[in-house]
């Protein structure tokens, strides 16, 4: 069958859309092999000076190592608690239930810099303020609804009666939960995870709130860089979370298909 | 039939309401040891219900449950070892086939190499040895039936609960598999309570029948004593077909393979009544002739094909006739 008009404007369509998403990000990748000490596009000359620079610098990589340390505990956390939470509503029927939703997800609504001065008012007197465990806490606040959103999910697809069928067996509550609900829900549990340590990763409005010197993350140290002195490391810096975001995700496609190929094949 | 030591059920006015509803109203019900017994009803006639207060699922109202003479009112579902074949299934989709059916013994901490050697005898039971290292979703649907069988079995449950288990089934392989149910319920022994709406699967797999309908018993008894003499009008239409005759002294059931049908003038014995037929419909077997008689409904008359004697056409007069115990008379309800 030939394509109609319509179906090749909207593939052209597609393609331009992608690109406008996507070409703002690809401009770093050129500016960072600029030659020069502030941003600009490289003419003619490249150089990796730059790159050097972030893999030698003891500040950048103190901030790359804390922004992992953040983004891994926050992932840790709000997974935890969203997951708990999701099981939780999901159980509990009641009228009250989707107004405890609405609760929660309160943090996804609310505009993030108001969120950073509620934290700012919190933190700091309880001794929190620049600390690892109050940009944890205020991360986990902010990603646990993603969590929520993405088991809650997985779990509307949960077949009820796979729970009763565990009870029926003999299994308890919780031997149920840990061998049949968890591993049903496992990919809305995982995106979760993942959703919730990538807002930790590039979060920015609330850290410049409530970090100061102590802790200085990756977002934090990209934004300086830029305010202060132009400086193209900012550029190489974006290169190399382009480089990692692309390697998970090709991994994560890869292990997918492997997944489908060796699972319910022959359905 | 084997009789295994346990699985005599008794339920005693057993209700359950929802709200202002009453899904099950006031039941008693003995469930023979070993009995292969079918809740038979419409959807909404509350023998889902029954079945998962059986089950532990619903909370009972009122009323109670007696396994072997002790309440098991209070005992929550996991501790209640029934086994349970539901709709749909319900296999563990991430499990292969084997750890479905060990995994009752496996929750239960069983050793190993007893659950292995169980889940072998099950498999061969319900003769799927060589998919034990499958997953459900690479089975057909009757596979993942025998598989949802064996592990519910797994286990030896005194009673063995099936939630229309056939449902999800062509007609072909349902027939087949209700031999394999009767089958397997000898051979092990256990209580069946079998949920279905599906009259002819009441009919050909059951010990009793528990006619339902608005949550109260219509009838119960063997298959025969239910079809050869249904009590009320539900029971006759519900379980096979009937023609209902309202006479002198009330109403009266009659079975449309029961009925003679002849050219006028030309019937064995006497003319009950006489009519024109209105249309004829063949089934290869059997022939299903509509007749219609001044002042009543129409009357179905069922007839082997290979033994009509007669050409019939439609639009022709004639006479029926049926034998003196063929019309059962029914309760005034």
């Amino acid at each position: 069958m030939k394509p109609g008009l319509f179906a090749r404007l909207n593939r052209v369509g597609a393609w331009l859309a992608l690109l406008f998403l996507v070409l703002p990000a690809l401009i770093a990748i050129p500016v960072s092999l600029t030659p020069k000490r502030f941003l600009s596009m490289p003419k003619g000359e490249y150089s990796l000076r730059h790159f050097e620079h972030l893999f030698t610098s003891p500040e950048w990589l103190s901030s790359f190592a804390q922004s992992g340390i953040i983004a891994a505990s926050t992932a840790l956390l709000a997974t935890t608690l969203g997951t708990l939470c999701a099981i939780g509503l999901w159980r509990v029927t009641s009228r009250y239930s989707e107004l405890v939703r609405a609760f929660l997800l309160l943090p996804l609504i609310i505009p993030q810099i108001i969120s950073a001065m509620v934290f700012y008012r919190l933190l700091v007197p309880i001794g929190l303020i620049d600390s690892y465990p109050g940009l944890i806490i205020a991360h986990t606040v902010l990603a646990t609804p993603m969590v929520l959103i993405t088991v809650s999910a997985s779990l509307a697809n949960f077949d009820p009666k796979l729970e009763q069928a565990s009870r029926n067996l003999g299994a308890s509550n919780w031997t149920t939960m840990r061998r049949v609900i968890l591993p049903s829900i496992k990919p809305g549990v995982i995106a979760g995870a993942l959703f919730a340590f990538i807002l930790s990763w590039d979060e920015i409005v609330v850290t410049l709130f409530i970090s100061k010197f102590t802790v200085y993350t990756l977002p934090r140290r990209m934004w300086n860089g830029i305010r202060e002195n132009t400086d193209p490391t900012v550029a190489a810096a974006a290169v190399v979370l382009i480089g990692i975001t692309l390697l998970a995700f090709i991994i994560y496609a890869v292990v997918a298909r492997h997944r489908a190929q060796t699972g319910a094949s022959e359905e | 039939m084997s009789e295994s030591a346990t699985g005599g059920l008794s339920l005693t006015g057993l209700t359950k309401r929802f709200g202002g509803f009453v899904a099950v109203d006031d039941v008693d019900l003995e469930i023979r040891r070993g009995e292969f017994l079918t809740l038979l009803g419409p959807s909404g006639s509350g023998k889902t219900t029954l079945l998962m207060m059986i089950a532990g699922f619903l909370d009972i109202t009122e009323g109670d449950i007696l396994l072997d003479g002790a309440s098991i009112r209070g005992v929550p579902a996991d501790k209640r070892n029934f086994g349970m074949v539901f709709q749909g299934y319900a296999l563990f989709p991430h499990m292969t086939v084997r750890q479905n059916v060990g995994y009752a013994l496996d929750v239960r901490g069983r050793p190993k190499a007893e659950i292995e050697a169980r889940v072998d005898e099950m498999l061969e039971l319900v003769q799927l040895q060589e998919f034990g290292h499958r997953k459900p979703g690479q089975l057909s649907g009757g596979q993942q039936q025998r598989v949802a069988l064996a592990r519910a079995l797994c286990f030896s449950p005194p009673v063995l609960l099936l939630d229309e288990p056939l449902g999800a089934l062509d007609k072909k392989l349902r027939v087949e598999v209700q031999d394999q149910l009767k089958d397997i319920h000898r051979r092990v022994g256990t209580t069946f309570i079998y949920v279905t709406h599906d009259q002819e699967e009441a009919l050909s797999m059951s010990d009793r029948i528990v006619i339902m309908q608005n949550g109260r018993i219509e009838q119960l008894g063997t298959p025969t004593e239910l079809y050869e003499r249904p009590r009320t009008r539900f029971a006759a239409g519900f379980l096979g077909k009937s023609n209902f005759l309202d006479l002198a002294d009330g109403t009266y059931a009659l079975r449309p393979e029961k009925i003679d049908l002849a050219p006028q003038g030309a019937i064995n014995g006497d003319a009950r009544l006489s009519g024109t037929i209105r249309d004829i419909t063949y089934f290869g077997a059997m022939q299903k002739y509509m007749i219609a008689v001044e002042g009543r409904e129409d009357i179905e008359v069922d007839v082997d094909s290979w033994r009509n004697p007669h050409e019939l056409s439609v639009g022709q007069p004639v006479d029926l006739g049926w034998a003196d115990n063929a019309a059962v008379k029914l309760e005034k309800t």
